[in-house]
């Protein structure tokens, strides 16, 4: 395999969401002030046609670089990247993101499964994991595999999610994930984004 | 779910290797991960059992084979893309005499009969020869009989329209047995044949190249020997066309092509 420098410390914060995570992600975003101590991906399930939205939204606002990565791409740290609709994304243990065209997981392109299994699996430090509102079940087993990675993975408590299956089933599938409400997330997302290390 | 490693995956490379002389080594690792995984999950296996399975010729290997080199492909996929060829690209072709186009990578011929129905709609089929290739001989088998299923037609059709096609696709198949046959006078054009980018060279020299959702697949290191032989096939002043996700950026050839569309990936060669 390819050689890579590692002298660029680089750690990854993974957030995942479907229906009713549009709203959160918009305030994970606004408490982007100054660039963040780590690679911040967003996997947003997102209709074929629907342009790039978010970091448009929010460019302007902050001195942050956000964008909708190339692929083979260098993933940084201060960045925050959006994975584009209609393809998914993985994340390369070479520390480069790539694009596959191939079949949807439960309907869905980008899979937040396809994303957060291979970031387990990349060798990149993943400082945590978020999974947030949704109806489909994607995103379960990435974030099982990130928690027996021994990754911190955080979930939205179902009670406060608008559709409440995506995190039932991700506690479903492990009991272990870390439960977090509205009241509390901003804070602890904030925290961990602007943690040294991880 | 399976969950495979990248030594794992190494361990199933080589293992193929052996199995059926084909070498994925040149192939990214995320995509085949996930490919590898999602064919254990499928086929409810372990490695190990799969490993023991993949004799020389076996039906696993090729199974497994075309699991991994993802061939699925749609008539008139992104249907922008055919509109931007009409608009920025047919203009320049104009003054040729005879025209030659290359689709690499092909699949079942389906962007093939796409581009030859463009070319027909725009008066250029007559005096263009497509060269559709592909490293899978199954494939290719399917491609020189151009049959589809009336599902599969049915997303074709959306396609072509939002392509502004300008009849009806149904006008360039018939129904035989339930299933769609493409017409004699689309497919006459088109030479289908198999060609490995990764090992076979330049054949002939193209005014115009469609290598979309291919190279997707490959490591950065084969991707830029692979645009050394598109680069090479392209007569100067000739186009290159790449998928919706694909550009240039590391290609290694970057400097050698004006962008003609940022979003559609079209390029021009021009030194
Ligand atoms: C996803 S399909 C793309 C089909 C079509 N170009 C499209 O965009 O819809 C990729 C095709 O590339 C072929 N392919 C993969 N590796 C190849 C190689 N080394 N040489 C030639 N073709 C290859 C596969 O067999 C498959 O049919």
């Amino acid at each position: 395999m390819r050689t890579f420098s590692k002298s660029q410390p680089l750690s990854l914060v993974l957030l995942g969401g479907s229906l009713g995570s549009m709203v959160i992600f918009e305030e994970v975003l606004k408490l982007l002030t100054s660039p963040p101590d780590c690679a911040l991906i967003f996997i947003l399930h997102r209709g074929k046609s629907s342009t790039a939205l978010l970091p448009d939204l929010f460019r302007r606002k902050t001195g942050v670089v956000m964008i909708e990565p190339d692929h083979l791409e260098e993933i940084r740290s201060a960045h925050v990247y959006f994975a584009l609709p209609d393809c998914h994304l993985l994340i390369g243990p070479d520390r480069r993101f790539y694009y596959d065209l191939s079949d949807k997981d439960f309907f869905s392109r980008p899979s937040i499964d396809a994303a957060f299994v291979s970031a387990a699996v990349s060798g990149i430090p993943v400082k945590a994991a978020f999974l947030f509102s949704g109806s489909s079940p994607d995103g379960a087993f990435g974030m099982r595999v990130l928690a027996e990675k021994g990754f911190a993975t955080y979930v939205l408590d179902p009670a406060e999610a608008e559709s409440p299956r995506m995190p039932e089933e991700a506690i479903k599938l492990y009991h272990g994930h870390r439960l977090i409400n509205r009241a509390n997330f901003t804070r602890i997302i904030n925290d961990i984004i602007y943690s040294n290390g991880v | 779910m399976n969950l495979l490693e990248y030594p794992d995956l190494e361990v199933l490379i080589m293992q193929i290797r052996n199995a059926s002389g084909f070498d994925f080594s040149g192939y990214a690792r995320p995509s085949l991960l996930r490919r590898a995984s999602r064919y254990l999950t499928k086929n409810k296996l372990t490695l190990p059992q799969l490993i023991s399975h993949l004799e020389p010729e076996s039906d696993i290997v090729f199974d497994l084979m075309q699991e991994m080199t993802v061939n699925y492909s749609e008539m008139f996929r992104d249907p922008d893309f055919f509109i931007g060829v009409k608009s920025e690209v047919f203009t320049y072709l104009e003054s040729y005499p005879g025209l030659r186009f290359w689709v690499a990578g092909c699949a079942s011929g389906e962007e093939a009969f796409s581009l030859a129905i463009l070319l027909k709609e725009c008066g250029y089929l007559n005096r263009s020869l497509i060269y559709a290739t592909d490293l899978n001989n199954k494939v290719l088998t399917a491609a020189r009989e151009g049959v589809f299923t009336l599902s599969n037609v049915r997303t074709f059709s959306e396609n072509y329209l939002l392509a502004h096609g300008q009849n009806s696709l149904s006008d360039y198949y018939h129904v035989s047995y339930n299933k769609a046959v493409i017409s004699r006078e689309i497919r006459k054009n088109i030479v289908f044949s198999l060609h490995d980018l990764t090992g076979d060279g330049v054949f002939n020299e193209f005014q115009f190249i469609s290598c979309r959702n291919v190279m997707i697949y490959f490591t950065l290191e084969l991707r830029q020997r692979v645009f050394r032989l598109l680069y090479e096939s392209l007569s100067m002043l000739g186009f290159l066309c790449l998928g919706k996700r694909e550009t240039l950026r590391y290609s290694g050839i970057e400097q050698n092509f004006r962008v003609v569309d940022t979003v559609l990936n079209i390029y021009q060669k021009i030194k």
